[in-house]
Order: structure tokens, then sequence, then C-alpha cells
């Protein structure tokens, strides 16, 4: 084939994934003034979401709080400015790492489950029983994924920051023999209150990224099994593109001058 | 015809319809409430309908056939709004359903029933939470009247006692029962029938068509029969079309079908084996 018309078709296919995506938000964003979503729904969802993913996000968050330490441990030994090993792994992990891996565990674990779902529904016409008994899918099952996405990887992320600061201190202490009480000084000392509510920022924003990524192709399945598995694939690889781009866009704007 | 009751297990019985002959079609005929013009539609090279025209008024069992693939799930779902045709003109309960927003649309949808060839039931709610569904999304009914409602119309189509399990738990035709009970909860004005008997033995089918009969009666709605089972909706139908080649190749009652001299039509209501039909292999 043509290169040419290669990359044309490419951009092409790129641009009517976009405006998918960018469809589903505007009728997320129509279905919410006045908010009208499936509460039963919303908390069912709140549940599969939140509930069943904190063990993994705990898990996560505690060693990346240990590999950070470790990773700076030769340094601080070398240096003994043990005051710093708080510092730099509170900053770290509260304005960067913590929300990403998270959103990346989220977009693996929550994301892929969301896509397989909905394309399921789709390829089985569950989604047009619904239309048929006059429900629209969008409120009754893209909102309630919206709102608990978010909701929940906002609260996941500061349980992450919590356990990575202890997974630090713990590492601290029986790795590099340096009292837990002077690493969380570090942490305190040094006013991490800014890059704390930037992680929360990008939490918010991987978690809506996520839930509409993951609709948009669970809803445009089609071709039965293998557009299912189609479609998780194409989910998780876009859910990890759209972090990363609003990873670099958030971090831009807060360490902008406009903002300092 | 031998009349085939349902159990009476039902909590509210529909009066004067548990027992006695099937009851006809009604003399007079109400206004039209499906009305299809020109309806085309191509997936890419294949063309599927090539220019439908048809009507139905209030109270009619109508019956299509047709060989398998000719396009009678895509017509059904075209006039549910599922499906946008490349062209013509759709007319359902008085409303241009081509031309009308997502809010008349939504209203439209709850005057109309669909029941799936391929089941649709939602495989995360049990059957007895399937069957409530539209019920309680249209919010206007309480938690025990739905109960009562729900084990009534399962009730009717022979499955009393599954509303505790899974669609997943169920074989196809029971799931086929569930989606006419699903479909039927609302008391649609509109009810179209996507294969309601396929899979099911000749007993039930007899019952299931049975049931539709009854219940156009009973609730003077309007029906659309999509069936190969010719033999077993005869007693339910008022008059039939047979789609053949995108086009409608004949309209008329089962009378007007004997008498015709096309062999196409003869074949399809030939009276005996209505399952298997040398045109289905087309
Ligand atoms: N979503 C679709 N994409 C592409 N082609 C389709 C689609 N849906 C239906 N078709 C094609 O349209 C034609 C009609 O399909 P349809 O399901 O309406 O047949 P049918 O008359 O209901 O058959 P059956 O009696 O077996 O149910 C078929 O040739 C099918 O391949
Ligand atoms: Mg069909």
């Amino acid at each position: 084939m043509n290169p040419l018309a290669t990359i044309g078709a490419g951009f092409l296919d790129a641009s009517e994934t976009l405006g998918g995506i960018v469809m589903v938000l505007v009728r997320i964003l129509r279905a919410m003034v006045p908010p009208r979503f499936d509460r039963d729904e919303t908390w069912l969802n709140l549940y599969k979401v939140g509930v069943k993913s904190y063990p993994i996000v705990i898990m996560t968050a505690f060693f990346t709080g240990a590999i950070m330490v470790i990773q700076s441990g030769v340094y601080v030994k070398q240096t003994g400015a043990t005051g710093l090993l708080g510092w730099g792994a509170g900053y770290a992990v509260l304005a960067e790492i913590g929300p990403v891996l998270i959103g990346l565990m989220f977009s693996g674990r929550v994301g892929a489950n969301n896509t397989a779902e909905l394309g399921t529904m789709k390829v089985t016409e569950q989604i047009d029983a619904l239309r048929t008994l006059a429900i629209d899918p969008t409120h009754y099952l893209v909102v309630p994924r919206f709102v608990s996405m978010m909701l929940m990887l906002v609260l996941l992320t500061v349980l992450g920051d919590l356990f990575a600061l202890v997974g630090g201190a713990i590492t601290s202490e029986f790795v590099l023999e340096v009292d837990y009480r002077v690493f969380f000084q570090g942490v305190f000392n040094s006013n991490l209150l800014d890059e704390f509510f930037t992680g929360l920022i990008k939490a918010i924003t991987f978690g809506a990224s996520i839930s509409v990524i993951s609709c948009h192709y669970g809803l445009s399945v089609s071709g039965g099994a293998t557009g299912v598995g189609r479609a998780v694939n194409a989910s998780v690889v876009s859910n990890a593109i759209g972090i990363f781009v609003f990873d670099s866009i958030i971090t831009w704007f807060a360490n902008s001058s406009l903002f300092r | 015809m031998t009349h085939t009751g349902f159990r009476d297990t039902v909590a509210e019985p529909m009066p004067s319809l548990r027992e006695g002959p099937m009851p006809r079609a009604p003399k007079q005929l109400g206004e039209v409430v499906l009305r299809v013009r020109g309806l085309k539609k191509n997936f890419g090279d294949a063309v599927v309908l090539d220019g439908i025209d048809f009507e139905m008024r209030a109270g009619e069992v109508v019956g299509v056939i047709g060989p398998g693939g000719v396009g009678k799930s895509v017509f059904v779902k075209i006039c549910c709004g599922l499906m946008e045709p490349d062209e013509g003109h759709v007319e359902v309960l008085g409303t241009d359903l081509l031309a009308s927003d997502q809010k008349t649309k939504q209203r439209l949808r709850e005057r109309v029933g669909l029941v799936f060839q391929n089941y649709a039931l939602f495989d995360f709610m049990t059957v007895g939470e399937n069957v409530a569904f539209p019920m309680v999304q249209r919010g206007l009914a309480k938690a025990d009247e739905i109960q009562v409602k729900v084990q009534e119309r399962l009730a009717e189509v022979d499955l009393p006692n599954v509303r505790h399990l899974m669609p997943n738990e169920l074989s196809g035709g029971m799931k086929k029962r569930v989606g006419l009970a699903r479909a039927n909860i609302n008391d649609p004005e509109l009810i179209f029938f996507d294969d309601p008997t396929a899979g099911l033995d000749p007993v039930t089918s007899s019952k299931i068509f049975n049931l539709i009969r009854r219940t156009q009666a009973h609730r003077n709605s309007t029906c659309l029969v999509i069936s190969h089972d010719i033999d077993r909706m005869r007693p339910a139908c008022d008059r039939y079309i047979l789609l053949l080649n995108g086009l409608v190749h004949f309209r008329g009652t089962e009378a007007d079908a004997m008498h015709s001299q096309d062999p196409i039509v003869k074949e399809f209501f030939r009276k005996g084996d209505g399952s298997k039909k040398p045109s289905d292999e087309r």
C-alpha cells in the first residue's frame, strides 16, 4: 500500500477515535446537568471500582515508596543528608509516581474490565435492549462509571500516597537504618501540600480520561468476542497514552511561572 | 384448534382469557400505528432492504416471513430506531421516527416493545430483575406491585419458578420467554417479536403464539411477529408479509396465500413441515 495512504488512513482512524471519545464526554456532561443517573448502578460501580481495587493499590504504593527510598539510599548514606530522604520520596510519590502508577494500575484493572463489560453488552445486544426499553445507556451505564472512577481514583490515590510514605518509612528504618521519625520529619518539613494537590488533580483527570476512553471503546465494539478483545487492547493502550499526555500537561501547568 | 392454557399460578389472571377459544381479530381496525415507506438499507455492497412499503393498524397481528438473512431483523431494528436506514420514511405511533429528537424517541420507546432474536437479557441481573427492570426504571409503580406483575408475567410464559436464577442458568427457550415477559411488562401498544419461538419445542411454541394473540386481544396492542414456524403462527396472525430480495414479495391473509399462483408464496405457506424450506438456503 502507498505509504501516504497508510499515514492518511491512520490519521483518519485516530481522528475518528478522538471524535468518538469527545462525543462520549459531551454526552456525559449533558447527562450531568441536571444530574440524572442511576443511583443503584452508581453504588454498584463505586463498590466494583473502589473496594475491589484497594488491595492492589496498597501493594503498588507500598513498594513504590520502598523503592524510592532504596534508590536514594546510597546518596543519603554517603552524604548523611537523612533529612532529604523524606523530601525526595515524598516529592516524587505525591506529585508524580503515585498518581501515574496508580492510574496505570487502575486503567489496567478497571478500565480494561469496563471496556470488556460494555463491549460484551454491546455485542450481545444488551445496549440495544436498554435503548428499546427507553433507557439511555449514557445515563444508565456511562455516567455512573464516570462518577465512580473519578471519585475512586482520587480516594485510591490518597490511600496510595499514604501507603507509599509508610513503605518509605519502613524501608528507611529497616534497610537504611534511618529513624522513621526522621523520614516523616523530612516529608512534613518540606511543605509538599502543592505536590499533594497536584497529584489529586492528576488523579481526577486520569479517572475522567480512563472512564471516558474505556466507555468509548466498549460501546463502539463490533464483531463478537474478537471485537471485544481488540477493543480491550486498544482501550488499555489509549488509556496509557491519555495518562501520560494529561500528566505532562498538568505537570507543565503546575510548574509554569503562572502558578508560582 | 385446541387451546393450550398456561398454568394457573398466575397472581392476577387475565379475566375471561384463561380458558376458551383463541380470540379473533377485532373487526374494526384502528389508526395506522406503523407506516414504512421506501425503506432501503445496505451493508457495504450488500443490498438488504430495497424499498419496503408497509403499514400496520392498531389491533393487528402481522406475521413477517421470509428466508433467513433476508433482512427481517434489520427491518424491525429500523422500526425500533436501533438502526438508521439509508433511505425511507418510518412513522411509529403517528410520529416520524427518523426526524424525531432523542427525547421524542425515548417517549416513543416507552410505548413500543421488542423481543430480540438473541434474547439480549441483562446478564448481570437475575431473571426477576430483568423482567422488573423496565418497570423499575420508569418508576411509576411500588416495589410490591412490581413484584406481583413480574410473577404474573413470568407465569404467563410458563416460567413461574425461575426469577432468582441468572440468565446464563437458563436454556435458550427459557431465555426467549424471559425476553417476552420483559418486553411485555409495561404493556406496550406496539410489540415486535423477532422469532419468539426459535429454539422452543412445538408445544411451548404454540403456547407462545397463543399468548401473543391473547395478550393482543386483552390489551388491544398491535403485534408484528417474525417467525419461520408458519404452521404454529397461523392461529395468531391476521395477515402476513413475505420478504424476498429486499422487497415485500407478498402481502395478504392466509387465504390469499392459498389462492396465490406464485410458487414461492405457495411454498412458504405449505402446510405440514414448516421448518424446512428449500428456499431457506439462499
Ligand atoms: N450489523 C450488520 N452489519 C453488516 N451486515 C449485517 C448487519 N446486520 C445484518 N446484516 C446483514 O443483513 C442481512 C439481513 O440480516 P437479518 O439479521 O435481518 O436477517 P433475518 O431475515 O433476520 O434472518 P434470520 O431469519 O436468520 O433471523 C444479512 O445478510 C446480514 O448479513
Ligand atoms: Mg433475524
